[in-house]
């Protein structure tokens, strides 16, 4: 909170379920609980390695344990009958399940208690197998031990556990997409048509992206401009949607279903938005050689997109600076698969520029058969249905020759002419000259210069330079920042089609999300004991989310902690000198009793 | 070896001659019952790249050919092989022994 501005009243009625106060909270001690051991052998994967009958004994000596079960595989759905079974007929009050990295099965497990009417936060999840029995095989005793120390400590952890309930916000139907690419103009169609209104913004000048660029786009001769310009056209029909062309997001503020964005427009004013979710869709830059780089700089050597631009929607023969082009020697994989002690980031594949390139190749085939092409590639990529494009390039004559990352070709101006050398591993490795009229540099895909907005919405970055999301294969659009998605080149490589398909991928996410009209969130997040805090905003410089504030409590001030925002990280918690917050799920007494578990003998 | 589009000319490229869909995977040479290390993929990869002075070179494996189309066969890509090796040995006759055009 800036100096000068009065802090404001603790709210009465917080935006999500209300916290109760932290007197109330933590376990209710004069009663027993009833807790229920679940040990998994995990088909052999734990069993071969620990002795799960001997932890399952010992653990029933704990005088909260109920009852203790070993299960073959826990995860089962004949496992998680037998804990829904045992919930219910032993009336438990609380599980462990002994098993897997939490990671795996929480969901799991969760729901199998709440199937069973028990609270699914007064459950633990063990982890005794990438921590204790794949890590542990060579000692099958002390494994065992290990074990049962760390099912002892679970069962603390949920002895000390009271039921939560999730945290519900309420979403504003509107989404913010930044770009107005390809993927940005196809998302805020998609939003458009669910009936969410968008705001599309773009920073440039005009919309397209670099689409607008490509006069024809594999692999059926659609002209970029025109696709763009049908896409900008379609968005003008639609009344809930508008662009912002020239524009960038200044600031972002608010949590998951309810942001509030600033968005400076061409004329400097600053116009305020309400938005749901964001939709980053902000693209890629191609990569830019640098002097020198196969001759980059030298007349008749240019890069695939200048090559584009050259080459554009015309017919006849090819002419550079006025000159027939006879000869086109290619050099693939510029800037991109480099190698990773080199230290650039751009380790990887830009996916697109092999069927670019043979693309281009059999389109000057088409304009002016006597032109020689000569292909120089490292590995050829033209995967999936482009392989034809391929294939059509050899059947009009262009030569691919392969070089290595070790070996590559040079590009240099004899007597006034372009020469390329490589060595090809197709020849048996003998050097072949080539004297070329035009060099094309493959050049493929950089992330775009965006770091300011990468501040604002605080978005993770990859090593190559990409935008992340969760996970590459079953979360590909989502990031860890809750309701911002990522689409399109901005987050890798991609062609047109996989830009529009991630694109819409992310458009159902943000969908799903603002069309319930509510979001539940996990209740694993800090509370402050307003009695023991005296407000020393050691807790508002720990937190990296935002979701600390000052307050006037009574006569005081205290800190505040927005249910939403709270990520349920902890930072906060080992600042506080007076003890006064305490994170969900992770108290401090539920932590102590853990280390007591752990360490004792 | 520098490239010369014109030796493609010359075999007839597309019509006599034509490898253009070779994929370079080497099946022919591993089933060349000859077992020459050169045949068929290297030879036809100097015809395309125009290395007249290496097929010049090579003209006796050329002409060893037995014609038996094992590779021809077995060709992933379909390249019709022998009518190549016949190709380059018209061009041969003409260059090395002097023949007339369409050989003997």
């Amino acid at each position: 909170m800036t100096e000068g501005t009065p802090p404001r009243t603790e709210p009465t009625s917080p935006t999500a379920a209300p916290i109760p106060p932290a007197a109330a909270a933590g376990p209710t001690p004069p009663e027993r609980r009833r807790v229920g051991v679940f040990i998994c052998q995990c088909g052999g994967n734990i069993s071969d390695f620990v002795d799960t009958e001997k932890v399952r004994q010992e653990v029933s000596k704990d005088p909260s344990v109920v009852t203790a079960e070993v299960h073959m595989f826990a995860c089962s759905d004949a496992g998680q009958q037998c804990i829904v079974k045992a919930i219910q007929d032993k009336q438990l009050d609380g599980i462990v399940v002994a098993s897997c990295s939490p990671k795996l099965h929480t969901t799991t497990f969760r729901n199998a208690a709440q199937r069973a009417g028990l609270n699914p936060y007064e459950y633990t999840q063990a982890n005794i197998r990438e921590q204790c029995s794949w890590a542990h095989t060579h000692d099958r005793e002390a494994a065992t031990e290990k074990a049962l120390t760390i099912a002892e400590a679970a069962v603390a952890h949920t002895v000390g556990s009271r039921p939560l309930e999730r945290l519900r916000t309420e979403t504003t139907p509107h989404a913010l997409v930044l770009g107005a690419g390809v993927a940005g103009l196809r998302a805020a169609l998609a939003l458009s048509d669910m009936g969410i209104s968008v705001h599309l913004v773009e920073r440039a000048a005009t919309a397209g992206g670099q689409v607008a660029r490509w006069a024809r786009l594999f692999p059926n001769d659609r002209s970029g401009p025109e696709l763009v310009a049908r896409l900008l056209e379609e968005v003008r029909t639609r009344q809930n949607v508008v662009l912002f062309t020239g524009a960038e997001i200044v600031a972002k503020d608010g949590h998951i279903g309810d942001f509030s964005v600033q968005v400076r427009t061409a004329d400097g004013s600053v116009v305020p938005l309400r938005v749901g979710a964001i939709v980053v869709t902000t693209g890629y830059e191609p990569y830019t050689p640098a002097p020198g780089e196969y001759g980059y700089g030298t007349e008749g050597v240019v890069t695939l997109p200048e090559f584009e631009e050259l080459l554009g929607g015309g017919d006849g023969p090819l002419t550079y600076h006025g000159r027939p082009v006879r000869t086109v020697s290619y050099v693939y994989c510029v800037g991109s698969r480099a190698d990773p002690e080199a230290g650039t980031g751009r380790t990887y594949c830009s996916r697109y520029c092999c069927s670019a390139t043979s693309y281009a190749a059999v389109r000057v085939h088409a304009r002016d058969p006597a032109v020689r092409q000569y292909h120089l590639f490292r590995d050829v990529r033209t995967y999936g249905k482009y392989e034809t494009l391929y294939e059509r390039s050899l059947k009009g004559g262009s030569l691919y020759l392969h070089f290595t990352e070790e070996a590559p070709p040079t590009v240099t101006k004899e007597d006034g002419h372009l020469l390329v050398r490589v060595r090809d591993l197709l020849t048996g490795g003998e050097t072949v000259e080539i004297p070329s009229d035009l060099v094309v540099l493959v050049t493929g895909m950089v992330p775009r210069e965006n770091a300011h907005l990468t501040e604002v919405l605080k978005l993770p970055i990859g090593k190559e330079g990409f935008y992340n999301e969760i996970h590459q294969k079953l979360r590909p659009v989502e990031t860890v920042v809750d309701g911002v998605f990522v689409a399109g080149t901005a987050q890798g490589p991609k062609n047109v089609a996989e830009s529009v398909a991630s694109a819409l991928a992310a458009t159902s996410k943000t969908a799903g999300l603002l069309l319930k009209g509510y979001v539940d969130l996990e209740p694993l997040v800090a509370r402050v004991d307003a009695d023991a805090c005296t407000w020393c905003g050691a807790c508002l410089a720990a937190c990296p989310y935002g979701a600390v504030e000052e307050v006037e409590h009574g006569a005081k001030h205290i800190a505040h902690v927005s249910p939403i925002l709270c990520k349920g990280e902890g930072a906060c918690v080992p600042e506080c000198a007076a003890q006064a917050i305490d994170v969900e799920g992770y108290t401090n007494e539920q932590v102590r009793s853990m280390i007591d578990a752990l360490a004792e003998e | 070896m520098r490239v010369d589009p014109t030796l493609r000319q010359a075999l007839g490229d597309g019509n006599g001659f034509d490898a253009s869909s070779c994929l370079n995977c080497g099946s022919c040479t591993a089933l060349c019952p000859l077992g020459l290390e050169l045949f068929p993929r290297k030879l036809f990869r100097y015809a395309l790249l125009g290395a007249r002075d290496k097929l010049v070179e090579n003209t006796d494996t050329v002409y060893s050919c037995l014609l038996c189309k094992m590779c021809e066969e077995n060709c992933p890509a379909g390249v019709h092989i022998t009518d190549n090796v016949r190709a380059l040995r018209v061009y041969l006759g003409r260059e090395v022994f002097h023949l007339g055009p369409r050989g003997v």
